[in-house]
């Protein structure tokens, strides 16, 4: 479960909440309860001590006090009745003391004396204790022609003080019950009321920048989560809108930018194949031409991602093997790397069939390569390597090369992106190359992802869905060969693009890797 | 032979013109559809080059047309787009040949002349310029004589530059042709293999031939007077 999740917490508040609200009304209703048995106990003692009241008034002068004794025992029946009654004359003689009552619940004998001094003119009541035992007491003043009398009446506290412990006791069970209920039903409606949500939030993760047709679910409630999903749904169609303006902003203007370089080639370089130049005027026209090509690839790269952007057909999509074209690119720009004192390690490389365009692949792997060359030093080796999960193809581009900043690798696909503004210009790169090969990747239903570590060099690695198993001649590994690469960490974390990578994959990679460390924070924001 | 160019931007259509002229051909102007469409059924042309937005009747539409009533008029499509679907599409309609903007003009002229060949390219067997001979039955190379190995690479780059001796070829031609439009971007890869190919080809020989012509490309020449200083 997890602990910072609404529905968590407010199943927390519910149950502090609930278990206040029962802890307060459990005790007011107990004290409650508690005083009237108590009031209603007191009253019945003062009907009682009417009786008695009465047998006193009646009786006749000169009467003995064992009649006033023998008429209260007939009539009031104190013992039967677990009753204390004690009857006293001023100043201080004894007239009457029930005896010891039927359920032994209190000593009569050890009921103290009244405390106040003669006259007594109030009906009391209170509690006495009788060697350990509660009583209340309720005692009446009384005057009649034989002399001033005290009554006194008395039942033991102890059945309300059984009723307080039960009631307490189930209180104490009643209450966890109510508590656990009311947090898991909280829990349960909390995750219900937010299912729509959770649907929202489905959809929205399916949503790609490809596919922005797609609206959030509205459920017609008329409440906040209905708001919520037609607001928005009105932010992507406005964000619909505007992607669609300025990727047809970026096909317009790459496509009128074509003309006009046309002439300027064409008329530069008529002018320059005259001859009639001299030296320095020839050179700067050759400058301007220069400049004049590198206008002419970045409008070319501009036209490439707008295609890309607007879902080019995949009418040219077949199947190939990822190694066998990856071997065929490397082995055309070997020379290039030769010239630069670099090797490829194609060592390597397994058949790995994937479905795809092959032009615009091999302009993916040309690109990578290019990058590799151009920033590793002399004595470098790229190493190229292919692999497979049980997901992905993969595809690894790896260089000892000068490395990129980890504050630049989010932004490495970014288009114009330029690590450093001389280091690239220099090479004529116009910082496309890498956001085509990511448009391209994507068009294809792969990742590509970067790591790379400062001074140690740069990997690269492409991410191909896998075929199903019965379309994939290529990956022909014999099964104790598919083992012995798993063993060697040829395995590849699964789904590690939609989720930071567990210490496990990372260890893998690292394994592989040596030098390159890949940044959890950095593969999650390199991989949507 | 007499060209008709359908072109919006008189100043890309002139200068296909001029260009065009200068190759002795007898070039006509059109600037928009229907103007194109009168010049057509006026004039009889041995070729089209026809630019596919064009006001009034446009391009595409003009291409139909004129497959109908000029069946075998060779029609080179210019267009700044360059879709793969969009190149099969005017291939059905009926263009013979296509260019992308921006496109180098000695690529036009390579083209202009295969389609006005019109009976399959007569391939000669060996290529002959200056001392050297190419012989593309046994892929072998021999400057003065003396044999010269070469990669697949850098032979095909050199059959192609000594295809049209003293043209200039741009870099992106070469890279169609040598490599693929893959490559296109990796600006420096011709000039790694020039480099080799140079190497291999004029190191020890007074003469050079193989010539950078800065800003727009290489050729294969053999008076170094009025070439460009080699820059490299």
């Amino acid at each position: 479960m997890n602990h910072r999740s609404l529905a968590f917490r407010l199943a927390v508040w519910y149950a502090l909440l609930m278990s206040v609200t029962f802890a307060l009304v459990g005790t007011g209703m107990l004290y409650g309860l508690t005083q009237y048995v108590r009031s209603s106990m007191g009253d019945s003692l003062r009907r009682r001590s009417v009786q008695v009241e009465r047998i006193l008034e009646q009786a006749p002068a000169g009467v003995t006090d064992s009649a006033i004794a023998e008429s209260i025992n007939t009539r009031v029946a104190p013992e039967f009745n677990n009753r204390f009654v004690r009857v006293t004359r001023a100043p201080a003689a004894l007239v009457y003391r029930s005896g010891v009552p039927a359920d032994r619940s209190f000593d009569p004998q050890g009921v103290p004396a009244f405390g106040s001094p003669w006259p007594i003119k109030k009906v009391t009541r209170s509690t006495v204790s009788a060697e350990g035992h509660e009583l209340i007491l309720s005692t009446t003043p009384l005057v009649t022609s034989s002399g001033q009398y005290l009554i006194e009446l008395g039942a033991s506290l102890e059945p309300i003080e059984t009723l307080r412990q039960r009631q307490l006791a189930l209180l104490g069970l009643l209450l966890p019950a109510l508590v656990i209920c009311a947090a898991g039903g909280g829990y349960l409606l909390v995750n219900w009321a937010l299912r729509p949500v959770d649907r929202m939030s489905q959809t929205a993760a399916h949503m790609s920048l490809r596919n922005l047709e797609a609206r959030l679910p509205v459920s017609p409630t008329g409440d906040a989560l209905e708001r919520l999903s037609l607001a928005l749904n009105q932010l992507l169609a406005r964000l619909r809108d505007s992607l669609r303006t300025s990727r047809r902003f970026l096909a317009d203007a790459s496509h009128e930018l074509r003309t006009p370089l046309t002439i300027i080639k064409g008329e530069l370089q008529e002018i320059v194949g005259k001859q009639v130049l001299q030296g320095e005027v020839r050179d700067r026209l050759g400058s301007v031409l220069e400049e004049v090509a590198r206008l002419e690839h970045l409008v070319a790269g501009l036209l490439v991602l707008s295609r890309l952007d607007a879902g080019e057909v995949q009418r040219d999509w077949a199947e190939l093997d990822l190694a066998e074209l990856t071997l065929s690119t490397a082995e055309q720009m070997r020379l290039m790397a030769e010239d630069r004192g670099i090797k490829f390690d194609t060592r390597t490389l397994v058949p790995r069939v994937i479905r795809g365009d092959r032009a615009r692949l091999r302009q993916v792997i040309v690109n990578l390569l290019d990058n590799a060359i151009r920033f590793t030093p002399r004595g470098g080796i790229v190493t190229l390597r292919s692999s497979q999960n049980n997901l992905h193809s993969m595809l690894e581009v790896r260089d000892t090369g000068i490395g990129i900043p980890a504050a630049a690798l989010p932004h490495v696909f970014d288009r114009f992106f330029r690590v450093d503004e001389a280091r690239s210009r220099e090479d004529g790169g116009a910082g496309l190359g890498l956001s085509i090969a990511k448009s391209i990747c994507s068009a294809h239903g792969a990742q590509i992802l970067v790591d790379s570590e400062l001074g140690w060099g740069s990997c690269f690695c492409l991410m191909f869905p896998r075929l199903p198993k019965g379309d994939n001649p290529g990956g022909s590994a014999s099964q104790p060969e598919r083992a012995r690469q798993e063993r060697r960490g040829v395995c590849w974390p699964s789904r590690y693009c939609h989720r930071r990578p567990r210490s496990s994959h990372h260890h893998v990679f690292v394994r592989q890797h040596r030098h390159i460390r890949w940044d959890a924070p950095t593969l999650l924001a390199l991989s949507n | 032979m007499r060209l008709l160019i359908v072109e919006d931007d008189p100043k890309l259509a002139e200068f296909v013109a001029r260009g065009l002229r200068a190759e002795l051909y007898a070039v006509d102007v059109a600037g928009d559809g229907r103007e194109g469409q009168r010049y057509i059924n006026t004039y009889e042309y041995d070729l089209l080059i026809l630019d596919l937005m064009l006001p009034f009747i446009n391009g595409s539409e003009l291409l139909r047309r004129v497959r109908q009533s000029h069946p075998s008029l060779p029609v080179l499509v210019l267009t700044a787009r360059d879709a793969i679907e969009e190149k099969v599409r005017h291939f059905e309609a009926g263009a013979d040949d296509y260019l992308t903007k921006p496109f180098d003009f000695a690529e036009l002229v390579v083209r202009v002349k295969a389609l006005l060949r019109r009976t399959p390219v007569e391939r000669t067997d060996v290529l002959l310029f200056s001392d050297i001979e190419l012989n593309r039955l046994t892929r072998e190379v021999r400057r003065d004589g003396q044999r010269i190995e070469l990669t697949g690479k850098e032979y095909a780059l050199l059959e192609y530059l000594l295809s049209s001796p003293c043209r200039v070829f741009s870099r992106t031609m070469i890279l169609q042709r040598v490599w693929d439009q893959s490559f296109e971007g990796v600006t420096n890869i011709v000039d790694v293999y020039v480099r080799h190919l140079r190497r291999k080809v004029d190191d020890g020989f007074p003469v050079k031939l193989i010539h950078t012509v800065r800003g727009v490309g290489y050729c294969v020449r053999e008076s170094e007077s009025a070439i460009a200083p080699d820059v490299q």
